[in-house]
């Protein structure tokens, strides 16, 4: 129960004093430079990783990359920077 | 990624890990600090990535609980680089022994060309070169300049009258004048002897020809003296007039002397200072400090490196400070005279031949103004005034 009153408690006060959502509510921040550039921030980990796929761990469930030629320009443990021909983005929940 | 040059400075590696566990691996590694970029994958399972060579104490850390393999297939950098020019130091000490030969070379005497001085005198120069160090081998930064070099050999080899020395590139030429050189016995082609200026003869000495003038003549200039048509009508003959004509004649010099007169006096005290010119930074060798001296002369001996035929923007200079003072030497009216009547002297001397005598002067015009005194003075000469001129054949008077 406790849980649930602090996850209202948060979304309300994203809604109510507009704060980034991202922040409140630790979600990735996707960023997408056509379909050469993806730049995720907020992720968990990195769970697998092939030229045409790439999966991470976020805070609720997981997030598949479809693509080809995946090059991974920067890892850090909260960031990374993909770089390829992205096709798909696909959120998949546990 | 940001700032790939230092990286560079540090060190990349390139890492190929294997395994099932390589991208958990990669997770743990982030989040220990480890910066990583570039990871690729190669078929299944095989991932390569880039990471600074300063966080492999961290890689090795995490390695043994890692459920994959590691290689590592690629190095970067400068210390790899360093690592690679000490392993290949050999090609770059030969390259720069090669230089410095080249250089060592191309600034040493190869040779000492001796001309117009008879064996004998050439042998005793060679001597006498050898003593101050000028020789084959020699490198010419230790030795004189030139005119140094000049002024050694004029004063020491008696038979030379005056040498020339020029440094042409590796090779000293040394032009020689010698005292009695043997005279050349010239083809005379036929001619006349004319008066070269106007004056009164005094004296004739004909060797040769037939002479048109008197003792006591007055001539002008271009007058015939000595004939080269001998013989009467009936036998004539052309012949090269030759022969000694003295005449005096006249000149006037105008000098000025001043009253007092400057002139800077050597102490005899020194300092040298040393400097190695690097295009135009000037990297002081020898010698620091003051010159010290309030007034000085400073005389420059400057010494260019070669290479080959080039001259490289590095020189050794050699800078000597002569300590001198000024003296301020007041003359008399009187003093002043007789100093510029000396320098009138050496004036006119310097337009006549070796063999001209002053036979008498008059001071004509004498004025003392701004310190100075002016004179115009009048010389009597007596010199050879005759002077050739060709008779063109077919030509007869």
């Amino acid at each position: 129960m406790a849980k649930k009153w602090g996850e209202r408690l948060r979304s309300w006060m994203t809604k109510n004093m507009e704060l980034p959502q991202d922040v409140m509510m630790d979600l990735p921040r996707i960023t997408m430079i056509g379909q050469i550039h993806i730049y995720i921030e907020n992720h968990r980990g990195l769970l697998g990783f092939s030229d045409k796929e790439v999966r991470l761990l976020l805070e609720h469930g997981q997030l598949l990359i479809k693509g080809n030629n995946f090059v991974i320009k920067t890892i850090m443990p909260e960031e990374i920077l993909l770089q390829g021909t992205i096709d798909q983005v696909l959120f998949v929940a546990e | 990624m940001k700032n790939q040059w230092l990286f560079f400075l540090k060190g990349i590696v390139t890492v190929r890990t294997s395994g099932r566990g390589s991208e958990r691996f990669l997770n743990t590694l982030t989040r220990a600090g480890v910066s990583i970029w570039n990871v690729k994958a190669h078929g299944s399972q095989v991932l390569t990535f880039q990471m600074k060579l300063e966080d492999l104490p961290t890689l090795r850390q995490y390695a043994r609980s890692a459920d994959c393999k590691f290689e590592f297939v690629g190095r970067k950098g400068l210390p790899f680089m360093k690592k690679r020019m000490l392993r290949n130091s050999g090609f770059l000490l030969g390259a720069i022994a090669f230089l410095v030969v080249v250089i060592l070379l191309s600034n040493m005497v190869w040779g000492i060309e001796i001309k117009g001085a008879n064996p004998a005198t050439e042998y005793k120069m060679e001597k006498e070169l050898e003593k101050i160090g000028v020789k084959k081998g020699k490198l010419q930064f230790f030795l004189d300049t030139p005119e140094g070099i000049q002024r050694y050999l004029t004063e020491n080899v008696n038979e030379i009258t005056w040498v020339g020395v020029e440094l042409k590139g590796t090779t000293y030429h040394l032009q020689v004048v010698e005292k009695n050189e043997p005279k050349k016995t010239e083809l005379l082609s036929p001619q006349h002897l004319v008066a070269k200026k106007k004056g009164t003869i005094v004296g004739m000495f004909i060797e040769e020809g037939e002479a048109k003038a008197k003792i006591n003549d007055f001539v002008k200039p271009g007058q015939l003296l000595v004939s080269g048509l001998i013989g009467n009508d009936e036998r004539k003959k052309i012949v090269p007039a030759k022969g000694e004509v003295l005449a005096e004649t006249w000149y006037k010099a105008n000098v000025a002397y001043p009253l007092e007169k400057k002139s800077k006096v050597y102490t005899g005290d020194q300092k040298v200072k040393h400097i190695l010119e690097l295009g135009s930074l000037k990297i002081p060798i020898w010698g620091f400090g003051n010159i010290g001296f309030d007034h000085y002369v400073k005389e420059e001996d400057k010494r260019q490196v070669k290479f080959l035929k080039w001259e490289l923007p590095i020189a050794v200079t050699k800078n000597i400070y002569r300590e001198a003072e000024e003296m301020t030497q007041v003359y008399t009216e009187k003093e002043a005279i007789v100093e510029a009547k000396k320098l009138a002297r050496s004036k006119i001397k310097k337009q006549l031949d070796e063999d001209a005598t002053i036979k008498g002067e008059n001071v004509l015009h004498q004025t003392i103004e701004n310190g100075k005194v002016k004179l115009s003075i009048h010389f009597q000469i007596i010199e050879n005034i005759a002077e050739e001129q060709p008779i063109i054949q077919g030509d007869k008077e």
